[in-house]
């Protein structure tokens, strides 16, 4: 032993073998955990928060859960971090990516026992992703030229999305509502544009979408409730009084009168910005912060609808629909840019009063508000529906579509298969090894699905080796269906995402052989 | 096509490929039974408490606070249950609360029964998503049958509409008074009603004001406004005011204060009675600008700046002869304005006639040991009304406000949807029957479901007749056995022990409330059913 100690306390040193297996271990947990979410009868999982409030969670969607977990292995952490970025960027296949990531790992450990080296195993993978990346663009379909297809396209790609969710039951209403909320943006991919609004009660069907703008607030007293074509001030200001914001400061006076003098000129203060904000000619003012009693009543007085406490996303939105800017001086009236919109009406949804804001500046914006029976059922809904609303967005800019259930794995199954005869040498196993792994995902949207998988596999291999073929697994049925009559579609970018950052992620991982573990840093015991 | 999903279900399991996919199923199950147990130990806990004979539970809560109800929104709510699964049942009867306001206890019930009987489908070998998928047809199909059991209502229809409060109200503890709430719930409700918007009412319109003393007799609805609030007569001032100008104010009767820190500096004491006199001077100013317009009676929302009124003002407000009411909170400031048809005056520079609301009388009235202001005879007044609800004990004034506002709501849910359905579990009865035979036309694994939660159905009625103390087998047969015979208004009446036509008993409930039950309980459960693993994070 010629060095005694290299690292320091407590840090730890995890080398070839022992290394390779910590990591793979990490990765095939991670990937079982959300393994059973995955296909449109995966399940539920519940999380349930150790904080404050025991807050639960129940979701099915894969980033939320690995989103949520504590994790200490470092190639698990890799395999959270592909599903986040697989949520930001396309929203959706965030339990795919997992799972294939994971497959391949699992493929990859039987080659590593049987003595091929990770190199070989990563040449290989390369290959084979190489492979059935260009069997995924030769097989894309596009249907830009043709709207009315392009919309149908869309439709069975937001049903196909929203079938593993818990709006499943009523996806054909949901679809429409997204895809009618998604076309609204004319291909811009800002989500933004888009305001989900959750509200207790009746059933998920009597969610609906309006055009406009809803916001959660309430008219202040006596001021009009009902305003057409409405010049709005959006603002951040305080409406209290102007205090001076010097530690200490402090009037010093001798008399009464001379009090009550201060106080009437806080109030002349007070009313001149009033003024000045009711000389910018509108009929609407919205506040970030409170607004009192004393300027309430100058508004009303002028006949202007003033929405005090508006919280910051709020503001941002309304100023960004409604083509205005938040001002928070107003002294040049003509330099503010109002925001405009048709009308603003209260409205009532379940129990609730809420602001409606329609015709607004900005014709895409549209509010989604979603009804259910809790704020469980709510959230989920909420997380569903962003996860179509943000596959949607990026079909339409890239309008390539594939076949789902289990279609387009199949396909580069087989592709791959062909590609592991035809290569000589030992990456012709780690080929093979990746067609294994591709086959895995509809092996376990059938498992989930309580169908027989085997059984089922082998005939869609079967299937897919005629020429031409829309084989998939109708896991309604539970037998091989022709995914295009069942509408089954699938975002050509998601698949291609899915693909590529799996097998960079399991390649990653491969390359590791030594995990190094710093020491914890020391914490002062304040318990 | 489901017996494709029948027949191929069960090998799954077994030819499973992966070697370790058995102890994880074996797993997940264990995790779903655990929910389902402990989502059925909460149905459980309320079940007694369902129905005109059911009965209340006492709970003790954390800080001391006794609380008896009926009201299965309210135990649930103060369980403090940890079990995630059994928190989605509160939240569900919290949900039923928003969406019908009655029925809070039947829902859970419902859930309960239901995931009983996905249990043992479960361990059958069912696929949950299969039991899942049959669960949300049967919902739909069972709101069909009870549209067709529905009977039209029209708003004119007092009666109806007061049987369906009484319905409500006969579970809870102030049943003995249901023929004076239920005619109460009803004035109040329909009062309300705005006819640009029929269908809508916010029952935030309907203040309710508890007051300790009397018994529930007592109750009473007020046309006007009721303040839990003494009229402020330290100086001797009017308790009683007919003709009445009402100002609404936001500002504070008392020595000026900024909102930048200040202070008076006296130098010598003939400084000190000239700032007495200044002090006084300024506040004769103001409550003669007030008494220039003619203002009779104020009510002064509360401050946290500074003090509403000093005794110096009120000493000169009761000279002027205004009645004034302090420390009225801002919330309430909105229900008032639109009550009386006038606008709070934020500024004495703004007190102005045309902002004042006019009332015929403005009296305090004692009540038991304490006073409350009655605003009565108002001008022009606001769809809004208020309840003075009174009772012997703070339990049952409670009890008695909650069971009112189950009763507000039965009465806007038929004022939402103007339908009808009989009670005392007919259409439980009816829906299970039908269910049932439905069933049999279907095929394969959804038919076996079906079958098992349709009689799932009969927990209502079985319950019912267990809390009145009555053979609940005896008596859920002869319902199931009359509603065969084509009685679909067959229903138990608890009262004489017997199964009878219950629309004779004027036993009624609005669609609204069985409607939501159903759907909400079966989302609740296919919820519940499709979790297979809980997760702790951080």
């Amino acid at each position: 032993m010629a060095v005694e100690r290299l690292l320091k306390d407590e840090a730890t040193e995890e080398k070839g073998d022992r290394a390779r297996m910590a990591s793979f271990v990490g990765a095939m947990a991670i990937a079982d955990v959300v393994k059973t979410t995955l296909g449109p009868k995966g399940m539920d999982k519940i999380l349930q928060s150790t904080g404050r409030g025991r807050s639960v969670t129940v979701t099915n969607d894969g980033a939320t859960i690995l989103k949520s977990l504590h994790i200490d292995n470092p190639a698990a952490k890799v395999l959270v971090d592909i599903s986040k970025v697989q949520d930001d960027e396309v929203g959706d296949g965030t339990t795919s990516v997992v799972v294939l990531a994971g497959e391949l790992l699992r493929e990859a450990e039987k080659l590593v026992n049987a003595k091929i080296h990770p190199m070989t195993i990563i040449a290989g993978y390369r290959m084979a992703a190489e492979c059935a990346r260009n069997v995924l663009l030769q097989k894309a379909m596009d249907n830009k030229q043709d709207p009315e297809k392009f919309t149908s396209d869309l439709m069975n790609i937001a049903m196909t999305t929203l079938s593993s969710k818990i709006l499943s039951q009523d996806k054909e209403h949901f679809a429409k509502l997204a895809v009618d909320a998604v076309l609204r943006l004319k291909g811009s991919t800002n989500l933004d544009a888009i305001q989900i609004i959750k509200k207790a009660g009746g059933s998920l069907k009597d969610s609906f979408l309006d055009e406009g703008f809803i916001l959660d607030k309430k008219i202040g007293i006596g001021q009009p409730k009902c305003i057409e074509n409405a010049k709005i001030l959006v603002a951040n200001t305080a409406m209290d009084t102007d205090k001076v914001k010097i530690y200490g400061a402090r009037v010093r006076v001798d008399s009464m009168a001379r009090v009550a003098e201060i106080e009437g000129a806080e109030k002349e203060k007070m009313r001149e910005k009033v003024q000045k904000i009711i000389a910018h000619g509108i009929n609407c003012f919205v506040n970030r912060q409170l607004i009192y009693n004393f300027p309430e009543e100058l508004f009303a007085d002028a006949g202007i609808l003033a929405i005090e406490h508006a919280d910051f996303d709020g503001i941002e939105r309304l100023a960004l629909v409604t083509g205005g800017e938040i001002a928070s001086t107003f002294d040049n009236p003509e330099s503010v840019k109002l925001g405009h919109c048709k009308l603003i009406e209260e409205i009532m949804i379940g129990e609730d009063k809420l602001i409606h804001f329609s015709g607004v500046e900005m014709g895409q914006a549209c509010t989604i508000v979603l009804r259910g029976a809790s704020s469980h059922v709510l959230d989920e809904a909420e997380r569903s529906l962003h996860d179509a609303l943000c596959v949607l967005s990026q079909t339409v800019n890239d309008s390539r579509v594939l076949l789902g259930g289990g279609w387009p794995e199949m396909l580069m199954a087989k592709e791959v298969d062909e590609l592991a005869r035809k290569t000589p040498g030992k990456k012709a196993h780690a080929i093979e090894a990746f067609s294994r792994a591709l086959q895995a995902i509809p092996t376990i949207i059938a498992d989930n699905a309580g169908l027989d998988s085997a059984e089922l596999i082998s005939q869609l291999r079967a299937e897919h080796h005629k020429e031409r073929t829309n084989a998939g697994i109708d896991v309604i049925s539970g037998g091989v269906g022709d995914m295009e009559k069942l509408g089954i579609s699938e975002s050509f970018k998601v698949k291609q995402a899915v693909l590529l950052s799996a097998t960079e992620a399991a390649e990653m991982i491969l390359r590791v052989d030594e995990i190094i573990t710093c020491a914890p840093r020391k914490r002062e015991d304040r318990m | 096509m489901a017996a494709a999903v029948t027949a191929s279900a069960p090998p799954a399991r077994s030819s499973s490929s992966k070697t370790e996919s058995y102890v994880d199923n074996k797993r997940r199950d264990d995790v779903r039974r655990a929910n389902i147990v402990a989502a059925r130990a909460v149905a459980d806990a309320v079940r007694t408490s369902l129905g005109p004979k059911g009965m209340d539970k006492m709970i003790a809560s954390a800080s001391g606070e006794v609380i008896i109800t009926n009201d299965g929104a309210t135990i649930l709510n103060k369980m403090e249950v940890l079990q995630p699964a059994a928190k989605m049942l509160v939240d569900l009867s919290r949900s039923q609360d928003a969406a019908a306001g009655d029925g809070t206890t039947t829902v859970v019930v419902f859930a309960g029964s239901l995931l009983h009987r996905s249990l043992s489908l479960l361990s059958a070998g069912i696929h949950p998503t299969v039991v899942s998928d049959a669960l949300h047809r049967l919902s739909v199909r069972a709101v069909d049958v009870l549209h067709g059991m529905a009977i039209p209502l029209d708003l004119s229809d007092r009666d109806s509409l007061v049987k369906s409060a009484a319905t409500s109200l006969n579970s809870k503890v102030v049943s003995q008074y249901s023929s004076l709430l239920a005619p109460l719930a009803v004035d109040a409700v329909l009062s309300v009603v705005d006819p640009a918007h029929p269908d809508l009412v916010d029952l935030r319109d309907v203040k309710i004001v508890k007051k300790l003393g009397g018994t529930v007799d007592d109750t009473e609805l007020v046309r006007g406004l009721v303040f839990d609030k003494k009229v402020s007569h330290a100086a001797g001032g009017p308790t009683r005011v007919e003709n009445a100008k009402i100002a609404v104010i936001q500002f504070q009767i008392s020595p000026p204060k900024t909102d930048i820190e200040q202070s008076i500096v006296v130098s010598d004491y003939t400084q000190m009675d000239r700032i007495l006199r200044e002090e006084r001077n300024y506040i004769l100013g103001v409550v003669k600008k007030i008494k220039a317009t003619g203002c009779n009676v104020l009510l002064i929302q509360k401050s946290i700046l500074r003090d509403a009124v000093t005794d110096l003002s009120l000493h000169y407000l009761a000279k002027a002869k205004i009645l004034v009411v302090k420390d009225v909170e801002r919330d309430e400031i909105e229900f008032i304005t639109k009550t009386l048809n006038c606008l709070p005056i934020a500024n004495i520079e703004h007190f102005r006639e045309e902002k004042l609301g006019f009332a015929d009388l403005v009296e305090e009235v004692s009540v038991g040991d304490g006073k409350i202001v009655k605003i009565t005879g108002i001008k022009n007044m606001g769809r809004t009304t208020t309840v003075l609800v009174r009772g012997s004990n703070q339990l049952v004034i409670d009890e008695a406000e909650r069971s009112l506002h189950d009763a507000l709501c039965v009465v806007r849910c038929l004022v939402n949807k103007r339908f009808l359905i009989a009670g005392g579990g007919a259409p439980e009865i009816e829906m299970s029957r039908q269910l049932g035979a439905w069933a049999k036309e279907l095929q394969g694994m959804e038919s076996y479901c079906v079958k098992e939660f349709a009689e799932a159905l009969e927990v209502i009625p079985y319950t019912l007749a267990e809390n009145a103390g009555l053979k609940p087998i005896a008596i859920v047969t002869e319902l199931r056995n009359r509603h065969a015979q084509g009685e679909i208004s067959a229903g138990i009446n608890v009262r004489k022990g017997q199964i009878t036509n219950i629309l004779e008993e004027n036993v009624l409930q609005p669609l609204l409330v069985s409607t939501s039950a159903i759907t909400l309980a079966t989302e609740c459960v296919r919820m519940i059913l499709k979790i297979d693993d809980i997760i702790t994070v951080r």
